[in-house]
Order: structure tokens, then C-alpha cells, then sequence
């Protein structure tokens, strides 16, 4: 009935069944959902004399858990808490249908931070079903350690059966139909999957709980290009969340015309200005190239993001915010292009986030760089929104996206043999440009390098070999960020022939930073250097 | 097979917009070549060659653009080749001193 350590008795279960029912009994018709969870929380927490409970209900896209209502964790529900299915303790909870019961909280066995800062030790929770339905979890816990026993669990399940009834029968169809419908015009259901890039994201309602014009937006382009969109609709509310609607979707068509962000930017203003009354809006436009090393950012009036390298401070990207969308037709927009190296983090988000009142932005944004750091795209985005918002909620509605590239891996050299003749010349650049996106090149260092080598190959073709032919062998390797190329033959090196010849030397020394040529006995080696860019260039 | 198109569009009587495509290398340099000689007749009086849509274009494709300006000379067909900046064509074209030869513009 009640473990030994505790010592207290709660009294018997027969006495705990009549005050849950009377619960959901006496006079609570008339509260709201809200109201009627406060109070059955309340009571829960009386009767199991636990320090904690907490609601999470399941979200509309049904992958994730989200905090709703608590006594004592008040901290998850202004820091948005998620928690996906499957994972972590409520996680689990929902998944497996069954209580769950942790006697000491750790590192392994529980996801969420706030629940370790709070110093809880011992939890229970209990997952909220309606028919053979998930819509949750109730979870209790303890600042003392404490082994719950199979009567807590059985007395807390019967609540989450009232918790869940009541829950499901004040959220009218239209009610859940529309507030379903809102949510999914607000955010992506979830996050696309893009190998090589890690995102995290939230959104947090402003102070009451009022949605507001924020929004996030992450999408492929049939380029194979990705877009990632931050935006901020003026305005409170309903009305603000369905204009806001309008716009993440006009950038979506435009997305599919442009994938210019300045150029977007601009049709988008059109748009606005045309079809929109009175209707401002900051968005930030960007558009990542396949491997993610560049980016290409465009900035309506909106904050610039934060840019995390491993082992250098994290800093503001200088991106000129041009006139927010909705108010004038700029001249022009401009494109900023960030690099993205291995390892480093993105992090984008709406004002909400830094701007508190009685303070300077200033501040807000300081906060903001120092709470960024390199990691993983979850980490990451928790840690900024326990930094930022805290137990304090922000007035204005806040959306948080976070970027992470992941850490470099070792690219293996690469070795190619081939026979010496034209033909080979297509796939060698095939291999060669696989290469240098593994190895994080840009565009114009791959085309750079991808020139020289075939210009060095080329020249094997032509000239090492006589009509009987030979090889055409490529080595590649990494030296930090240096890509070391070799272009070998086996055969007597002759000088160019013919009118016109003898430009590709001139292109491979253009193209890359050294390029050596060695003779001996056994054939020509040609060796050619070229650092990729540096760090935040 | 390396591949490239070559399309033509005559804008107004007698100037011609040639559009090339695709990747250009030792091994369908001489491909090219016959084609692009094929599309300008002598009857053309401008030509203006677009190397935008090029994702490769090597010594040997430079080779056969190095060939065509002195033969349009000859012919006193005006030629000017578009590379668009940021183009993989447009590196290629500037570090062999096409430039010097025909009029090389970006858009």
C-alpha cells in the first residue's frame, strides 16, 4: 500500500477511490480544461503526497508528448517541453502503455533536465488511455527518494482514467478539429530527415498562452537544395496565427519558382502588398546547398541567426536586415552566404526570444550567443530555451530552430585506375566531385578542383602513352583542410602537340594553390594542393 | 559518354543564340565542334554562344571556342559568349584569356 521508507500512510484505497471519483464528480462541469486539470493535479498531488505531477498530452501529429499541466514543473510548460515517443520516461510511458516506475532519476533513464534540476528522485507515471487510445501521461514525482508501490500506481491510474475522460470529453470535436487545424498551419508535423544535418525546433505560445504570428518552416526543393524559413507575423492571436498561414504558405510556392532567398523575398512582398491589408511580417529566408556547406540567407527586418563553430565563441552572422515584408517595395535585397562547416550549429528564431521588457536588445542577444554552442540540434535547443525563457515566459510568442551540421568524419582517400582514354575522363570527375562534397568543398572549390584534375588526366590521355595505351591513375587525400591530388601515368611524358595546346597548364595553376610536376623513369606524377576555405569565410 | 546539346534560336533575322549544355571534354570536343559549325551558317551575322547551362568545360572545350572565334573572324560573323558569373564555364574562360578574343559577358 505505501512503501516502508515513507512512512505515511495515505489512508486505505477504498477511501482514496471515493475522493477520486468525487473528483470528477462534484461540480467541475462548468470549469474548463484547463481549470478542471489544475484541479485534478491538485488533488493528486494531495492524495499520493508526491511534490510534482504533470500532464503531457499526446500532440496532432501523435509523435510527440507535450507538457499541458503541473503542480511543481511549471518549467515545462513555458519552456515548450517535447518529448518524443518511445524516449525518456514519459516517452516510454507512451509507448509501452504501461506505469512506469523510476526509484532513483539519472542520466540514462530520464531525458528531460528540467525534472533533474528540479531535483526530483523517485517518479511514477502512468500513461492516459481513452478506449485502446493514447492521449498521454500523468507522471508524480518525489524530492525525496521514494519506491513506489504497485497500489501508488494503481490509485494514479485510476486518476489518469478520470484525468483523461474529462479531458477528452471538454475538448469538443470543433474544438480539437480546429486547434488541430491551427497547429498544423503553424509548424511542421515534423521535421524533415536531411542526412548530414541535424534540426531541432520549438514553439512556445506567448504569455496566457495566446498564439501568435511566429513561425518555422524547413522543406526540400527539387533542386535538392533545402529552405529554411524563420518568420514573425505582427500581430496577436487568431488572426495573426491565420495570416501567418497565408505567408508560410506563399513561401512555399515562391520556393518552387526561386531559390534565390533575396529573390523569394521580394515576390513574397509583392504578394503580401497586394493581396494583404495591414499586415507586417520579418522573415529570414534561407537556402542551404546540397552537403550544407554554404548557405544563402536573406533577411526581412528579422534577427540575424547565430553561428556556432567548434572552438570559437559563437557570434551574431552579419546579415543586413533589409525592410520587413509589407511595408515598402526595397530596390533591392540582398543575400548573405554563411559557411557551415563540419561540426558547426545554425540557430535561428523570432524576437520573442531576446526581447524582454525593461531591457535592451542588446542584452537579450548576448544571452542568446552565449547560451549557442556546437553539439547536437536537441541539446542545443534546450539548453536555449532554458537560458532564454527559463521559468519566465516571454509576452510575445517565441519559434526556435537550431541547424547542426554533423561533425566531420574521416573522408578515406580515394585511389582511381583507369585505362588512359577519353572515356574514363566522365566518371574520374564523377568520383572526384562525390569526393569533395564528402569532404565539404564548395561549389566553386569543386569545380576548381574537378577542372585541374581533369585538365592533369586529360593530359595522360593525350600524351603519356602510345597507341598501345596505359593507365590513368588518381590518388585524393585530405591533409587537414588541405585536399592533396595526384594525377599519375606510367608512360614517357611528351610536350603538348598541335595549335591551341598547352592551356591546361595554365588552367591547373590558376585552379589550385601548388601544382608540382615530376618526371622519372617510371612515368609523370602530377601533384596539386588546395586548401578549402577557412573557418567562417 | 560525356554529353552536350547544342540548341540554336535565330532572336531576330540573322542573329543567332546558341545555347550549350552539358559537359565538354577531350572526349566530345571534336562532337561539339562539328555540331556548333553545323548550327552557324554563313548567312548568320552575330552569334552569341551561351555557356550558362556548361557544368564542365576543359582545355579541349576552350580549344574549340579558341577555333570558332578565329573562324567567325574570318567569316566577320560577330561572336560574343556568355558566362554567367559563379559558372563553372566562367573560371575556365577567364584563366585561358578567352577574353582576349571575343567579347566575354555575364548576363
Amino acid at each position: 500500500m505505501v512503501s516502508p521508507a515513507d512512512g505515511i500512510g495515505p489512508g486505505l484505497p477504498a477511501d482514496h477511490l471515493r475522493r477520486i471519483q468525487a473528483l470528477t464528480d462534484i461540480g467541475l462541469a462548468r470549469l474548463e480544461v484547463e481549470e478542471l486539470l489544475d484541479e485534478l493535479l491538485g488533488r493528486v498531488r494531495e492524495l499520493l503526497e508526491v511534490d510534482t505531477v504533470a500532464v503531457l498530452l499526446l500532440d496532432p501529429s501523435a509523435n510527440y508528448l507535450v507538457a499541458t499541466a503541473t503542480h511543481g514543473l511549471e518549467e515545462e510548460i513555458r519552456q515548450g517541453v517535447r518529448i518524443p515517443i518511445g524516449r525518456g520516461f514519459a516517452g516510454r510511458i507512451a509507448a509501452e502503455r504501461r506505469a512506469v516506475t523510476i526509484p532513483e532519476v539519472d542520466h540514462s533513464n530520464v531525458l528531460n533536465p528540467i525534472l533533474r534540476e528540479k531535483g526530483v528522485r523517485s517518479l511514477l507515471g502512468v500513461p492516459l488511455m481513452v478506449g485502446n487510445d493514447v492521449m498521454g501521461v500523468l507522471h508524480v514525482g518525489t524530492l525525496r527518494s521514494r519506491s513506489f508501490t504497485d497500489d501508488d500506481a494503481m490509485l494514479l491510474q485510476l486518476a489518469a482514467d478520470r484525468v483523461a475522460l474529462a479531458t477528452r470529453a471538454r475538448m469538443s470535436q470543433t474544438e480539437r478539429t480546429a486547434a488541430r487545424a491551427l497547429q498544423r498551419s503553424l509548424l511542421p508535423g515534423q521535421l524533415p530527415t536531411v542526412p548530414g544535418l541535424e534540426l531541432a525546433a520549438r514553439y512556445v505560445p506567448g504569455g496566457g498562452g495566446e498564439v501568435g504570428g511566429d513561425w518555422y518552416d524547413v522543406f526540400g526543393l527539387p533542386s535538392g537544395r533545402l529552405c529554411v524559413v524563420v518568420g514573425d507575423v505582427v500581430g496577436r492571436g487568431l488572426q495573426a496565427s491565420v495570416a501567418m498561414g497565408r505567408i508560410r504558405n506563399a513561401v512555399r510556392a515562391y520556393a518552387l519558382l526561386t531559390e534565390d532567398p533575396a529573390e523569394l523575398l521580394r515576390w513574397l512582398d509583392r504578394q503580401v502588398q497586394h493581396f494583404e491589408h495591414n499586415i507586417m511580417a520579418t522573415v529570414l529566408c534561407a537556402v542551404a546547398e546540397p552537403g550544407h556547406v554554404e548557405v544563402t540567407v536573406s533577411s526581412a527586418g528579422h534577427p540575424p541567426p547565430v553561428l556556432a563553430l567548434p572552438g570559437v565563441p559563437s557570434e551574431l552572422v552579419e546579415v543586413p536586415a533589409d525592410p520587413p515584408i509589407g511595408l515598402t517595395l526595397p530596390r533591392r535585397r540582398r543575400n548573405t552566404t554563411i559557411r557551415l562547416p563540419a561540426g558547426a550549429n545554425v540557430v535561428l528564431y523570432t524576437d520573442g526570444l531576446v526581447e524582454r521588457r525593461g531591457e535592451p536588445l542588446d542584452s537579450g542577444l548576448a544571452r542568446l550567443t552565449a547560451a549557442v554552442m556546437p553539439g547536437p540540434a536537441e541539446t542545443v535547443c534546450a539548453a536555449v530555451m532554458s537560458r532564454l525563457i527559463g521559468n519566465e515566459p516571454s509576452a510575445d510568442d517565441v519559434a526556435v530552430l537550431v541547424l547542426a551540421r554533423e561533425a566531420e568524419h574521416e573522408v578515406a582517400p580515394l585511389t582511381l585506375v583507369e585505362p588512359a582514354v577519353p572515356r574514363a575522363l566522365r566518371g574520374v570527375r564523377q568520383a572526384v566531385r562525390d569526393y569533395l562534397r564528402r569532404a565539404g568543398a564548395t561549389k566553386e572549390e569543386l569545380a576548381d578542383i574537378v577542372l585541374a584534375i581533369g585538365e592533369a588526366s586529360a593530359n595522360v590521355v593525350e600524351h603519356a602513352y602510345g597507341p598501345g595505351g596505359g593507365l590513368l591513375e588518381v590518388h585524393l587525400e585530405m591533409h587537414g583542410r588541405t585536399v592533396t591530388a595526384t594525377v599519375r601515368d606510367t608512360g614517357n611524358w611528351r610536350e603538348a602537340r598541335g595549335t591551341n595546346r598547352g592551356r591546361g597548364t595554365t588552367l591547373m595553376h590558376g585552379l589550385v594553390d601548388a601544382v608540382r610536376v615530376d618526371h622519372d623513369g617510371r612515368g609523370t606524377r602530377v601533384v596539386m594542393d588546395k586548401t578549402l576555405g577557412g573557418v567562417g569565410q | 559518354m560525356t554529353e552536350a546539346d547544342v540548341r540554336t534560336e535565330e532572336i531576330e533575322p540573322g542573329r543567332l543564340l546558341v545555347r550549350l549544355d552539358g559537359e565538354v571534354d577531350l572526349e566530345n570536343a571534336l562532337t561539339v565542334e562539328e555540331r556548333l559549325r553545323e548550327v552557324i551558317t554563313n548567312r548568320a551575322e552575330s552569334v552569341t554562344l551561351d555557356l550558362g547551362g556548361l557544368n564542365y568545360l576543359d582545355s579541349a572545350g576552350l580549344r574549340v571556342l579558341f577555333a570558332l572565334a578565329d573562324r567567325l573572324e574570318l567569316l566577320q560573323i560577330a561572336l560574343d559568349v556568355v558566362v554567367p558569373v559563379g559558372s563553372p564555364a566562367r573560371k575556365a574562360a577567364e584563366l585561358s584569356g578567352l577574353g582576349a578574343v571575343v567579347t566575354l559577358r555575364a548576363t
